[in-house]
């Protein structure tokens, strides 16, 4: 027997919200939560207008986090300033090529998926974009799972910085694309944080909503 | 409960972790090491201050919060009680959790000696193993609280 979906008993209709910190099903009226008194809300508080400012700012910052030197190597008196992408094709020119691979999907393919991935989310929540809510829970939770890794380049500054400091033989210092970089990675983070997965369920509820009404129209004209 | 131990252990590792070199490197006739404070301190000391305290933070100060939280929480919960504060605690050890990126700076280390593999001459030390170990740790002790039983416990225990 299969239960149309409009007919499951759904928790926001009820008056009741799960606790975004510990989960605990609690009416909304009460507005904290009685276990670990986090606030209490059906939705995240314009989870959608939220996410898209930050996915804003993240993509301007991935201009400079590309173009500016994220680190600067001094060999025997001689500057040269290292780049994301200069430093993934030095690895490719040495032959290492899977650590080029692992740059390369954390560098570059992550934060570009990433910024990809939350504006699909959002344009599909408002209903912008044709989803499948089984797919786009997917590619969530992919998001936030993958994010993390993306700071390996940052903790590669600062591993050589630390330690290539040689004296007048080779010394690496921090360059202002790493503080950019950082800012990419953190805000894409905070930004996959403001996402309510749940949207996606409303805006699929509406849908069928609209098609039942649609199909019942018919239906009464003949 | 597993999570007890695995974070106890993963406390003492830091101790370790914190002051054992990771890797040493002979260059020149210079030596430097790494660790892991060593490693934010370097980037306030040239500059990138915010970089730096943004490492500091995912790198000692969540870790930190993560495994202690977690002793301090599950440790009392054993005997069935709550610790004074616990869902604080617990509240914000939640929070901190997808800002733990001790696997992530291993990765950084390991691509780290690729690129300097071939100027100098390096050693692994202690602090490296330990931190290899303080990744399992952590990551068992993350993986073995189950989020609902947890809260469902604390809440008990508080009525008691």
């Amino acid at each position: 027997m299969s239960v149309h979906f409009s007919e499951i008993k759904r928790g926001a209709n009820q008056g009741l919200a799960a606790c975004h910190t510990c989960e605990k099903v609690a009416p909304v009226k009460l507005e904290k939560c009685p276990r670990c008194g986090s606030h209490l809300h059906l939705r995240k508080t314009d989870s959608v207008t939220r996410t898209l400012a930050l996915v804003a700012a993240a993509m301007l910052m991935y201009i400079p986090a590309n173009i500016l030197p994220i680190m600067g190597i001094r060999e025997l008196g001689v500057l040269t300033e290292s780049t994301i992408i200069s430093g993934l094709i030095q690895f490719w020119k040495m032959g290492s090529y899977p650590i080029a691979i692992v740059i390369f999907t954390a560098s570059i393919l992550i934060p570009f998926l990433k910024i990809g991935a939350l504006l699909w989310l959002c344009a599909a929540a408002k209903g912008i974009v044709p989803h499948s809510a089984r797919v786009l829970g997917k590619v969530y939770w992919i998001t936030e799972l993958l994010g993390r890794w993306s700071m390996v380049d940052i903790f590669v500054v600062a591993i050589l910085v630390t330690m290539v400091q040689l004296g007048n033989y080779m010394t690496v210092t921090p360059l202002p694309g790493a503080l950019a970089f950082a800012g990419v990675v953190i805000l894409t983070m905070f930004a996959a944080m403001s996402f309510d997965p749940k949207l996606l369920w409303d805006q699929l509820e509406r849908e069928e909503a609209e098609k039942k009404a649609k199909t019942e129209k018919t239906l009464d004209s003949e | 409960m597993r999570v007890t131990s695995f974070s106890l252990t993963a406390l003492i590792l830091m101790f370790f972790v914190h002051t054992q070199p990771f890797i040493d490197m002979d260059a020149a006739s210079i030596s430097t090491n790494l660790t892991l404070p060593g490693a934010s301190m370097a980037l306030i000391d040239d500059g990138a201050w915010a970089v730096g305290l943004g490492v500091a933070l995912f790198t000692i100060v969540t870790p930190l919060v993560l495994a202690g939280g977690l002793v301090y929480v599950c440790g009392p919960l054993m005997f069935g009680r709550a610790a004074p504060g616990a869902k604080f605690v617990t509240t914000w050890m939640s929070r901190s959790e997808p800002w733990n990126m001790i696997e992530v700076f291993l990765l950084g280390v390991l691509v780290s000696l690729l690129k300097l593999g071939h100027l100098a001459e390096l050693h692994f030390g202690y602090g490296f193993w330990c931190f290899t170990a303080l990744m399992f740790c952590m990551a068992a002790a993350v993986a073995a609280i189950d989020k609902r039983e947890l809260w469902d416990r604390l809440e008990v225990a508080q009525q008691e």
